[in-house]
């Protein structure tokens, strides 16, 4: 029985999913100590629940099903994303909720995450897929590009951010080649560069034109991506020259959020002031003054990071980050290890998913990052994000399950 | 399998790793830099969000007078706040009725605080009067929002005296600010005049702090840590002054239908006994809020009412400087015991005829100061020499400040040598000069605080005590009395040539022929003299300073009443009934004064008849 379990039961991914989530309730409890918001608490509380139940589902599906089912569920999601875009509810700004029944819904742009990697893997995972073909390559970019652009619609810039950095690793896996990656990476960071000024754009487009020429696979290709790099940068340049002096602000504060602190960089001011002020071991649990006094708007979604951080101090944060980075090196172990290539690049995809969350989210909390307000993985409140995650780990489980066979 | 060789490969697992690891370890960093390295800095921006500082005032130190009867009080003044958050607008009108404050002043006022804090009370109105207040406090539950506080005022018991002497607080200024800011915050009230500012380090206490949890909307969610880290306010300290109240609110009485100076010492110790200024002004005006009109009217009256005429004026001493004269011949034996001279009225020198008042004939020591004959004292400055008496004067105190407890004292003004070849240039002037200066003209200028201390000299024999108004020191911590030490000198002039001086003071007092026999005290043997200081800018001064009892004075006057003629009229009768006062407790007498002779100031009732009652 017992090397049962050790062979088919991930312990480590089911035990800090297990902690990372119970800190997160432990945090979500924090932040809404003051009686209007603790009905969150006892909602995550549920949410975690049904999240448990998913997971241990997604896990005992047999993954070839899965891969099956995949692009029918891709499918569906599409339908969905495309139902909310012109039906949904509208939450924070975007439209980005999905109401089955009165004030229960769910966000379609969460389980999106799900599918379109599921979509992916399975594509890439064809015998018949090589992704040194270029078709075959830009089929799988469209696989992520399609929900990328109705999310954007919605609008939803953080999770559309999220799915283009996800993705890159998940080609870098699939197999694609060094050149094709770069080709893809630079235009898009020169054009961010151009945002940042023009002496900024000009030395991307060096560093951009250095690495295309170090990978070339051919001159032409090189050119020709050097190419489409500059045009990108200088529509870019263009077009930034033409917004009206409040939307160029609207652009510098969201880069350099502590030029503005009453603003929009009040945020990230005062997750700065709570993380920082609780020192080594912390204020104590439920002692943090920014936490209490309620100094971070919605704590509890996108700014929990904080709460550790002004409660535990550095051992509390440490324990957290740590926690959530040992996803991200099992989530790549677990792609190496599997023989199942479908598996292996569904591992890479949700990595990739949990990696970015978890970058930006505690990067934007400690004031290394712009404000992009998404989700910490399995801590933030919100109903979508936690079961969506968890189905993730059902999933990874299930990969690891299999891991032997192909 | 048509898959690419890239695929899944090893190499390219440790590339992914490596990436992951890069990230955890930049944000590693981040983490250490700002809870380990930044700590303190944001700890302490944490504290300035959430804990809010409540100052509290200390009450500032009383003063009590000689007797221990209190004289200077803390009260409270009331200031009307309003939270805006809590404010009903509709309330407005009723309000600013309620305040007597205009609509538009009270609804910026309120604008104000809310664009400061929504949840923080604004003051609207400070220090309103307690019939404002009592209409106020009925009308409270119909005005949610509104509130008042209690703040504390200068009060001062028994009226309205020794406003000069006492000083007043008033609103620190900028430059005040500038220079001594750590201890002050801005809208602090500070001693500004008088005791009020000599004093300020013992009298202002020190603050105490309270401390509050604020939220983001910076309501207070209660006290920090239980109020474990408040700090009480300590207590300002006391002054138990060497005024006698009760004398000084006689002599102001005296002397409010004129303007000039009173100030009476003990001969022993140097202690004011009173201070008078006339005009002066109601400390009162001062404390709590200072309306723009009382302080323009004090402040651009003629008459000058906040100057202290006490101890920043210089007046020219006339006669009542003849005994420093006479002390300094003979000390310097330049005359003896014996000397006389023939006065026939009038001293000549050059081609100027400096007039006497009479011809007093055969004149000696005692009788030149009795009598008060200015051709002796012409000539005898001539002998003794310019600098040797101003040497005198210096001794006796005059030409420097006396070392009074009160800001801003007069230097008066001594001419030596040096001082007319400046003026005049070297050798463009001549011992012509010297002979007004003999008889306390010309030049000379004293303050009455000098004079006083001069004749307390006189009466003690040689002692030149330092005149100061504070005796003790009350410390409220330890509450204990603390004597202040005030340092007198021997002056090195033989104790017979002030027996002499003394007899002839007393006979000018006591004796038929004497000029200051309405000086005189019924039933008490008292001495002094009379001046009239001739005043190129209007009517003579009349001067008067003296001592009482005659064998072992307990009070030493000097008397200035500006512009009203001779010293034997105004300020000895005036003198007499102060020190009668001061030794018996009451005055049962009448005096009236008669109007006064040459030239008047603009705007003394001279026609006044005073029946005096204590």
């Amino acid at each position: 029985m017992r090397s049962y379990f050790k062979e088919f039961f991930d312990s480590k991914l089911f035990f800090v999913v297990v902690a990372v989530v119970g800190i997160g309730l432990l945090s979500i409890y924090s932040a809404t100590y003051d009686v209007r918001a603790a009905v969150n608490f006892k909602r995550q509380l549920v949410f975690a629940g049904f999240g448990f139940v998913f997971m241990l589902a997604a896990w005992l599906v047999p993954l070839k099903t899965l891969q099956r089912l995949s692009f029918i569920a891709y499918g569906l999601t599409l339908a969905i994303l495309l139902f909310v875009l012109v039906y949904g509810a509208t939450h924070k700004g975007a439209k980005s909720w999905f109401e089955l029944m009165q004030g229960f819904g769910g966000q379609p742009s969460e389980f999106a995450k799900i599918t379109t990697v599921l979509a992916a893997a399975s594509y890439f995972s064809q015998s018949s897929v090589n992704i040194a073909n270029l078709k075959h390559f830009l089929t799988g970019v469209c696989i992520f590009i399609v929900p990328m652009g109705l999310i954007l619609a919605q609008p939803d810039l953080g999770t559309t951010i999220v799915f283009f950095i996800a993705l890159l690793p998940l080609l870098y896996w699939a197999g694609v080649s060094n050149f094709t990656l770069i080709a893809l990476i630079v235009p898009i960071l020169v054009a961010g560069g151009a945002l940042f000024g023009t002496a900024q754009f000009l030395g991307a487009a060096a560093i951009g034109a250095a690495l295309l020429y170090y990978f070339r696979e051919n001159r032409f290709a090189a050119v020709a991506a050097f190419g489409i790099t500059l045009a990108l940068g200088l529509t870019v340049q263009i077009m930034y020259e033409r917004l009206a002096p409040y939307q160029q602000k609207r652009i510098s504060t969201f880069l350099n959020p502590e030029a503005d602190l009453q603003g929009a960089g009040y945020n990230v001011f005062q997750s700065k002031i709570a993380i920082g002020s609780g020192g080594l071991l912390g204020k104590g649990y439920l002692h943090g003054t920014q936490t209490q006094l309620n100094y971070i708007p919605e704590q509890w979604t996108d700014f929990i990071f904080c709460v550790p951080g002004e409660e535990f101090g550095f051992v509390g944060a440490s324990v957290v980050l740590l926690l959530l980075f040992t996803l991200l090196f099992h989530g790549v172990n677990l792609a190496a290890q599997s023989k199942n290539r479908y598996g292996s690049i569904v591992a890479i995809g949700f990595t990739g998913i949990w990696a970015a969350h978890i970058i930006i989210n505690t990067g934007m909390a400690m004031a290394l990052l712009p404000v992009i307000g998404i989700p910490l993985p399995f801590m933030s409140y919100g109903g979508s994000s936690l079961i969506a995650n968890m189905i993730m780990a059902g999933i990874l489980m299930n990969v690891y399950s299999n891991r032997k066979a192909y | 399998m048509i898959a690419s060789e890239e695929f899944g490969s090893p190499y390219r697992r440790l590339v992914l790793l490596a990436i992951v690891a890069a990230a955890c370890v930049v944000l590693f960093g981040r983490l250490i830099v700002l809870q380990l390295l930044y700590h303190e800095e944001l700890g302490k921006k944490s504290d300035e969000n959430s804990v809010r500082t409540l100052v509290k005032e200390p009450v500032r130190g009383y003063m009590f007078d000689r007797n221990g009867r209190l004289i200077v009080d803390v009260g409270p003044a009331f200031s009307v706040t309003v939270t805006p958050s809590e404010f009903d607008t509709l309330n407005y009108k009723r309000l600013a009725a309620l305040l007597d404050l205009e609509l538009p002043t009270l609804r910026d006022r309120v604008a104000k605080g809310r664009a400061y804090s929504r949840f923080s009370p604004v003051r609207v109105k400070r220090d309103v009067d307690f019939r404002t207040l009592s209409s106020l406090e009925e009308n409270l539950f119909m005005l949610p929002g509104v509130s008042y506080e209690v703040e504390s005022k200068r009060t001062y018991t028994g009226g309205q005296h020794a406003a000069h002497l006492l000083g007043y607080c008033k609103e620190i200024s900028d430059a005040q600010f500038a220079k001594l800011g750590a201890v002050y915050r801005q809208g602090d009230v500070i001693g500004s005049s008088g005791l009020e500012a000599s004093y300020e380090t013992f009298l202002r206490g020190e603050k105490g702090f309270e401390f509050f949890s604020v939220n983001a909307k910076g309501q207070s969610t209660g006290p920090l840590e239980s109020g474990k880290r408040d700090v009480l306010p300590k207590e300002g300290f006391d002054l138990i002054l060497s005024l006698d109240y009760g004398l000084q609110a006689y002599a102001e009485s005296l002397m409010t239908p004129f303007r000039g100076a009173l100030v009476a010492l003990d001969p022993h110790t140097g202690g004011i006994l009173a201070a008078v200024s006339k005009p002066d002004f109601n400390p009162e005006v001062f404390s709590g809020v200072t309306s723009a009109e009382e302080w323009n009217a004090l402040n651009n009256d003629p008459a000058k009412p906040l100057f202290n005429r006490a101890t920043q004026t210089r007046y020219p001493p006339g006669s009542t400087f003849k005994m420093l004269l006479a002390l300094a011949a003979l000390q310097e034996g330049v005359i003896d015991e014996q000397y006389e001279i023939k006065c026939t009225g009038g001293f000549r020198f050059g081609n100027r005829l400096f007039k006497d008042t009479h011809v007093h004939g055969q004149t000696d020591i005692i009788k030149s100061i009795q009598q008060s004959c200015n051709v002796f004292y012409n000539q005898l400055i001539l002998k003794v020499g310019l600098d040797l008496w101003a040497s005198y004067c210096r001794m006796f105190g005059f030409g420097k400040s006396a070392g009074f407890d009160l800001p801003e004292e007069t230097t008066g003004l001594v001419p030596t040598s040096a001082y007319y070849d400046r003026v005049y240039g070297p050798g463009r002037w001549t011992q012509g000069n010297l002979v007004s200066l003999g008889i306390g003209q010309g030049e000379l200028g004293v303050s009455p605080l000098q004079m006083a201390r001069y004749v307390a000299t006189l009466a003690n024999k040689g002692t030149l005590v330092q005149p100061h108004a504070v005796n003790y020191v009350r410390n409220k911590q330890s509450n204990r009395l603390e004597a202040i030490d005030y340092k007198s000198t021997k002056l090195p002039i033989k104790e017979e040539y002030f027996d002499i001086v003394r007899e002839a003071m007393r006979r000018c007092v006591q004796v038929t022929g004497g000029t200051g026999m309405a000086a005189g005290i019924p039933g008490i043997e008292s001495a002094g003299k009379t001046g009239t200081a001739e005043n190129p800018h209007g009517g003579d001064h009349s001067w008067f300073v003296g001592f009482a009892p005659f064998e072992n004075p307990q009070i030493a006057i000097a008397v200035l009443v500006e512009n009203v003629g001779f010293g034997a009229s105004y300020a000895a009768p005036i003198a007499g009934l102060v020190n009668e006062r001061y030794l018996k407790g009451e005055v049962k007498r009448s005096y009236h004064f008669a109007p006064p002779k040459r030239g008047t100031s603009k705007d003394s009732t001279a026609s006044i008849t005073q029946a005096l009652a204590h």
